[in-house]
């Protein structure tokens, strides 16, 4: 993929720039260059930026402070969490200011009794449920590296996980933030709050609209029962029938998760989850909620897959439950193992397209020669094609990437999208002409002025190319500068 | 005006663009009452607009245009056992209005029902979107499937923006399996719409009015009705009380509202559509 060229910082600049985040954040400016390393880059790990300086602001007046001090100086921000966006979403600029809000990370109010949660945004994702379960609850949204992944980033990206479906993404169960703006406003933003959704639109806005310091979420009583069974099927068509044919019956799994037959080989040489070698696919079903309702479900669900030819095991106690699970969430890892680089992919697509879907991403990956396997969010239709390859082999990236896209131009062609909860960051942003017109991207890019008219914040990432927002008919004068000096004006 | 394609939504908004003449823009008009006043040079009338784009029950997708009836849209549902899940009101008998109630409508002032409280609102049920922006432009936005994240979330906008960011002309949905249900009362006491949210039971409906607290229980409800005698003595009722409107929005702090002008100057810089419907001045 193409990157932007690294623009060149003067020393004095830089030293500049340095003097006067250490002014406003005395004990939390990194600026020397092995400390900058830990922070140049995040889990899209094929690319890899240091920042011009890092920045780790404690309080929300410091965030408010750092970014008004940017916006006067025209110093590009990049925010960032726990760095373990898939998609490039908080890759650093070698130009800019890297704003790392990991030590924003107090739990600031319980409210059981309302249900929910505020939070600062260097709260991890597990440490929300950690400190409600007590109490009988738990924050739905589970993406994979729950244990890692900050609230922050979750907000920025829209995080999913595996219970989507039947609880939908982050910005389902956010409730309030309070966000700081380019400009070093501080806003109050929540659900119902009359006007216009906001909240809405700064969830999944990857960082470009504005920095969240605050979060209040929703927390759920966690279900009393919860059973998971395994169905393994002969064929991808027979799998994908009793996907529509479940939804159909008006069930909503709590979780439904498709594996191919790359997938189950490389998951039992890793940790042997019981899943039939030789079937072309597994699906792993949960189903929660009272008893009686869970026991209905399974049921049905049971002899819906039976009718479509599978051979179906159902986990009779916690420990084969687990056992289950245990292979899909080992799906990354496993496939990790068998060469040294992976770039996991995440379209979204209608679900009666599956077969198709993944027929012609096999006759895709006889032609490019490298190992992929998919993994599967059946429930909604968020595929993750994991190709894998080395990066040191002269090729192997470019060859790798162009498969990834041209996997996603086929979910668009199919019906579906980009990108169903990594976000489109650097890694997708060249591809989003696939899926948006000109018309629709200059929409977007509008709301974007309104958010940050300087363009200033988290640029380069999301569109494929960011046109000046005095182009989109907005002009913002800040301190007498306009922004772009070298546009020419008519 | 009325228009009854896209097209002439574009047309209309173009010229509506060159003579700086402002637009309301109306579905069925039962809803004109609602929130604050417009005075508008012209009516952009997109009740034509109608019709059954896609209905993929399999899928949990429908895509409609805007005019199309409540009605119309919550038949072809049922008769796949689905419904959508923010339970679009009809208002015509709290505002004393005549005409059909649309979908476009209904997304436009937010007329979410009981169950929203339980699936979401209106933002958490609209995927996508077709609309035409002040600049005259058709454009798209959302998806349409469930799970999506490419782009900006836009049709979240949408929702309860009162047509201030302009024309819809297609709206695509996630819908909901649709079970068999009980509706209870019971006498009020503190607390127990909250107890009876904070347990597992899931409720479609929690409501009070007239000293009565009112739950919707669907799916196994032999073990439902069970658990929900433990909060109160709850007897079945027939139906759960009347919609009631929501508060129109409140002037906003200065930061805020210098976003959201920011936000209506990028969908509509002339203030053409709806002037002054959502916030005086606006």
């Amino acid at each position: 993929m193409h990157l932007d060229p690294v623009p060149i910082v003067s020393n004095v600049r830089r030293a500049q720039i340095v003097a006067a985040l250490k002014a406003l954040v005395p004990d939390g400016v990194v600026e020397d260059r092995a400390g900058l390393r830990a922070f140049d880059g995040d889990a899209l790990s094929a690319y890899r930026q240091a920042p011009l300086v890092c920045v780790l602001p404690r309080t929300k007046e410091q965030v408010a402070a750092v970014l008004a001090f940017a916006s006067e100086e025209g110093v590009p921000i990049v925010p960032r969490g726990a760095g373990t966006s898939l998609s490039g979403g908080a890759l650093p600029r070698g130009d800019g200011i890297l704003l790392g809000l990991g030590r924003m990370n107090r739990i600031l109010g319980l409210d059981i009794e309302n249900r929910s949660v505020t939070v600062e945004p260097g709260v991890t994702n597990l440490a929300i449920t950690r400190a409600v379960e007590g109490h009988g609850f738990y924050y739905a949204p589970d993406p994979s590296s729950q244990i890692a992944c900050t609230i922050g980033g979750n907000i920025a990206e829209n995080s999913g996980g595996l219970h989507c479906l039947k609880y939908g993404l982050t910005t389902n169960n956010l409730l309030a933030v309070t966000l700081v703006t380019m400009d070093g406003d501080v806003v109050e933003l929540a659900r119902d709050d009359g006007g216009y959704d906001l909240l809405g639109v700064v969830a999944g806005s990857e960082g470009l609209l504005g920095v969240v310091v605050e979060a209040k979420v929703r927390i759920l009583r966690k279900a009393p029962a919860t059973r998971t069974l395994m169905a393994a099927f002969q064929s991808i068509p027979a799998a994908g029938q009793c996907v529509a044919d479940i939804i159909a019956a008006g069930i909503v799994p709590a979780a439904m998760e498709f594996m191919d037959r790359r997938c189950i080989e490389a998951v039992e040489a890793y940790c042997a989850p019981g899943y039939p070698r030789g079937a072309e696919g597994v699906l792993v079903i949960d189903a929660d909620g009272v008893q009686s309702e869970v026991d209905d479900a399974m049921a049905r669900i049971a002899s819906i897959a039976r009718a479509c030819g599978a051979a179906v095991r159902e986990a009779t106690d916690e420990a084969e439950r687990a056992r289950l699970w245990a292979g899909r969430k080992a799906a990354f890892p496993a496939m990790g193992r068998l060469a040294p680089d992976m770039l996991c992919m995440d379209g979204t697509i209608p679900r009666r397209r599956l077969p198709e879907v993944l027929a012609r991403m096999g006759g895709m990956a006889d032609e490019c020669g490298l190992g992929f396997c998919n993994v599967f969010h059946a429930g909604d239709g968020n595929l993750h094609p994991l190709i894998i390859f080395d990066a040191m082999k002269e090729g192997e990236l470019e060859r790798a990437e162009t498969f990834g896209a041209d996997i996603l131009r086929l979910c668009v062609e199919v019906g579906g999208v980009l990108t169903g909860e990594h976000g489109v960051g650097v890694e997708k942003r060249d591809l989003m002409g696939e899926m948006f017109s000109d018309a629709d991207l200059a929409q977007q890019q509008r709301l974007k002025c309104a958010f940050d008219a300087s363009g200033l914040l988290n640029p380069g990432k999301v569109f494929p190319t960011l046109s000046a927002c005095v182009e989109q008919g907005h002009m913002h004068v800040k301190g007498g500068r306009v922004p772009y000096p070298h546009l020419p004006r008519f | 005006m009325r228009a009854a394609s896209e097209a002439e939504v574009v047309d209309i908004v173009r010229g509506a663009r060159e003579h700086r003449r402002t637009l309301e823009i109306l579905g069925g008009g039962t809803r004109r009452s609602f929130g604050r006043p417009t005075a508008c040079d012209d009516t952009l009338d997109l009740s034509g607009l109608t019709g059954i784009v896609t209905y993929e029950p399999e899928e949990l997708i429908l895509t409609v245009k805007p005019g199309t009836p409540l009605d119309e849209i919550e038949a072809l549902l049922a008769a796949k056992n689905q419904r959508l899940g923010f339970e679009p009101q009809d208002w015509r008998a709290l505002l004393g209005s005549t005409g059909t109630p649309t979908i476009g409508g209904a997304i436009c002032a937010n007329a979410d029902g009981p169950a929203a409280m339980r699936f979401g609102r209106a933002r958490d049920h609209l995927l996508g979107f077709r609309a035409v922006n002040g600049f005259g432009e058709a454009y798209k936005a959302g998806g349409r499937v469930v799970k999506n994240v490419t782009g900006f979330d836009l049709p979240k906008l949408m929702c309860g923006a009162m047509g201030t960011l302009g024309p819809l002309t297609e709206l695509t949905f996630r819908v909901f399996p649709k079970g068999p249900f009980k509706i209870f009362a019971a006498a009020l006491s503190p607390d127990v719409l909250n107890k009876v949210a904070a347990s597992p039971l899931e409720a479609t409906a929690l409501l009070h009015a007239d000293g009565r607290a009112y739950v919707r229980l669907e799916g196994a409800l032999a073990e439902k009705t069970a658990m929900l005698m433990r909060f109160g003595d709850f007897v079945e009722a027939d139906a759960l009380p009347g919609a009631v409107l929501p508060q129109p929005a409140a002037p906003e702090p200065p930061a805020r509202a210098r976003l959201t002008r920011a936000v209506k100057a990028a969908f509509d810089p002339l203030g053409l559509f709806n002037p002054g419907r959502l916030f005086e001045g606006l």
